[in-house]
C-alpha cells in the first residue's frame, strides 16, 4: 500500500474497526506522515466524543422533571379546553343550523320559494316584439321569490331574465313561439300597412256601391269631334 | 443507558461483554418499570426517569441544535412530550430508542419554528440582558468548547450526515443500529456516514503531502 491509497482508505473508513494488522496500519508503521494524520484523526474524533460527552446540563435534574411534569399537564388541559371548545362549538353550530336553516329548507318547499343560488340570469334576443311587449308576454311566467326581468332603456331588443332554469326556458320558448310566427303583426309593421291598404282598395273596387258612400260620378266619355264637309258647287 | 463508544472499548478490552449485556437487560427492565409507573402519575419515578436519561438526551440534542442553549431547550421539551406521552410507551422496546426518536422530531420542529421565528431573534429587543453564565465560569468554557466542537465538525453536514456520524463514529453504534434507531435503510447510513466522513476528514487528509495525487 502507498500513501495514496491509505489517504483514499482514510478519506472514509472507520478507524475504529482499524484493526492492528491491516494493511493501513502496516503502512502508517512505515511512513511518519501517514501514521501522523491516522493519529491526528484518532484524536480529532476522540476529542469531538470527549466535549460532547462530558458537557454536561446545567438545568437540574429534578427541576427538569417538575417543570416537565408541570407544562405537560398544562398542556393536557389545554388540549382538554380546546377539544371541548370544538364539541360545544360543533353543537352550537349544529343548533343553529337544525332551528334556523332546515326550518327555512322546509319553508321553502312549502312554499316554492327558491333560493338565490338556483336564479339564474339569461338575456333573450328580441327580432319582432319590443322589450315592453316581451316582458308583458313572460311576465305571468316569472313569478317566483326573486324572479324579475328587466327591459333595456338604451333601444336594445333584448330582454333579460333573472329566474329559475324552469323560467327561463318557459320564457324563452314562449318568446321564440311569438316570434316565429310569420303571422305575428309584429313582423314588418310597414310592408304590412301597404299590403293592408292595397288589399281594401281592392275589395273596395270590387264591392257594390253602397247609399250614403262617397263615390265620385264617372265622367262621360267625350263626343267624338265631327268632321268638316267640304264645299260642294251648287 | 448505552456506552459510548470508548468505554465499550474499554469493557471489551477487560473481557466484560457478558457483563455490559447484563447490565443493559437489567436497565431496559428498570426503565420500563420506570416508565411504568411514570405513567401511573409517580412523580418520584418521573423524576428517577429525568435523572437517568437528561445527559443522554441532551448529548444527542447537541447534535441537532447549533449550541449548546439550544440543546438544553430541546431537552427541555423532548421530556415534557415524553411525560404526556409515557402511556403509548411499550415496554418491549428500549427507553433510549424511544426518547432519541423523540428528540429527533423535537429537535426538527424546534429548528422549524425557530426558522420561522428567525426575525424576531435577530431584533435588539430579543438579545439576553445578561449573561447566564457568569456564575460559572468553568461550565461557559466547556460550553463554547462543546459550540466551536460542533462547529468546527459538522458546519457544513446536513442534518442526517451529522446525526450519522455521531451515532456511529462518535457514539460506537454499529451501521445498523444506527438505521434501526434513525428509521434509515442501512445502505442509506453507510452512505451518509461516508459522505460525513470525507467531509470532515479532507481538511485534515489536504495536509498530507501525497495528498494532491489523491485528488487529481
Amino acid at each position: 500500500m502507498n500513501c495514496r491509497e491509505c489517504l483514499a482508505e482514510l478519506s472514509t473508513a472507520s478507524l475504529r474497526e482499524m484493526q492492528p494488522d491491516s494493511a493501513v496500519m502496516q503502512h502508517c508503521a512505515t511512513c511518519a506522515d501517514c501514521a501522523s494524520l491516522t493519529t491526528r484523526l484518532r484524536e480529532l474524533e476522540y476529542n469531538s466524543a470527549s466535549a460532547l460527552n462530558n458537557l454536561l446540563p446545567l438545568t437540574s435534574p429534578v427541576g427538569l422533571a417538575e417543570t416537565s411534569a408541570t407544562l405537560s399537564r398544562r398542556r393536557r388541559v389545554g388540549r382538554l379546553v380546546v377539544t371541548m371548545s370544538g364539541i360545544i362549538g360543533a353543537i352550537i353550530i349544529a343548533v343553529v343550523a337544525s332551528t334556523m336553516m332546515v326550518p327555512q329548507t322546509i319553508w321553502n318547499g312549502i312554499t316554492g320559494s327558491v333560493s338565490a343560488s338556483e336564479l339564474r340570469t339569461e338575456t333573450i334576443t328580441l327580432t319582432c316584439l319590443s322589450p315592453e311587449q316581451a316582458g308583458e308576454i313572460i311576465s305571468p311566467y316569472v313569478r317566483s321569490h326573486g324572479s324579475v326581468y328587466y327591459t333595456p332603456t338604451a333601444g336594445l331588443s333584448v330582454i333579460t331574465v333573472r329566474g329559475t332554469a324552469r323560467e327561463i326556458q318557459r320564457s324563452r320558448d314562449l318568446l321564440a313561439d311569438l316570434e316565429g310566427d310569420p303571422g305575428a303583426a309584429c313582423h314588418n309593421p310597414a310592408d304590412a300597412d301597404v299590403a293592408d291598404m292595397k288589399r281594401r282598395a281592392d275589395e273596395d273596387a270590387a264591392r257594390p256601391e253602397l247609399a250614403g258612400t262617397d263615390v265620385r260620378p264617372t265622367p262621360a266619355p267625350m263626343p267624338a269631334p265631327r268632321p268638316k264637309l267640304a264645299p260642294t258647287g251648287h | 443507558m448505552r456506552l459510548n463508544r470508548f468505554e465499550k472499548r474499554k469493557s471489551r478490552e477487560g473481557g466484560n461483554d457478558e457483563a455490559v449485556v447484563y447490565r443493559d437487560r437489567a436497565s431496559y427492565a428498570l426503565d420500563a418499570q420506570l416508565a411504568s409507573l411514570a405513567a401511573a402519575g409517580d412523580d418520584s419515578a418521573f423524576t428517577t426517569l429525568v435523572t437517568r436519561f437528561q445527559p443522554a438526551v441532551f448529548r444527542w440534542a447537541l447534535i441537532f441544535a447549533h449550541d449548546p442553549d439550544e440543546a438544553e431547550d430541546i431537552t427541555q421539551e423532548v421530556f415534557v412530550r415524553a411525560h404526556r406521552r409515557l402511556a403509548d410507551y411499550r415496554s418491549d422496546g428500549s427507553l433510549d430508542a424511544w426518547l432519541y426518536r423523540i428528540t429527533r422530531r423535537t429537535a426538527t420542529q424546534l429548528r422549524r419554528t425557530r426558522r420561522r421565528r428567525g426575525r424576531l431573534v435577530m431584533s435588539p429587543a430579543a438579545q439576553p440582558q445578561r449573561d447566564v453564565y457568569t456564575t460559572d465560569p468553568g461550565a461557559r468554557v466547556d460550553r463554547q468548547r462543546a459550540a466551536e466542537v460542533i462547529h468546527h465538525l459538522f458546519t457544513g453536514l446536513p442534518q442526517r450526515q451529522r446525526e450519522i456520524f455521531d451515532l456511529v463514529d462518535l457514539q460506537g453504534l454499529s451501521p445498523a443500529e444506527a438505521a434501526e434507531r434513525t428509521g434509515m435503510k442501512p445502505v442509506s447510513v453507510r452512505t451518509n456516514l461516508f459522505k460525513a466522513r470525507k467531509t470532515i476528514r479532507d481538511g485534515l487528509l489536504a495536509t498530507h503531502p501525497a495528498y494532491g495525487e489523491l485528488s487529481r
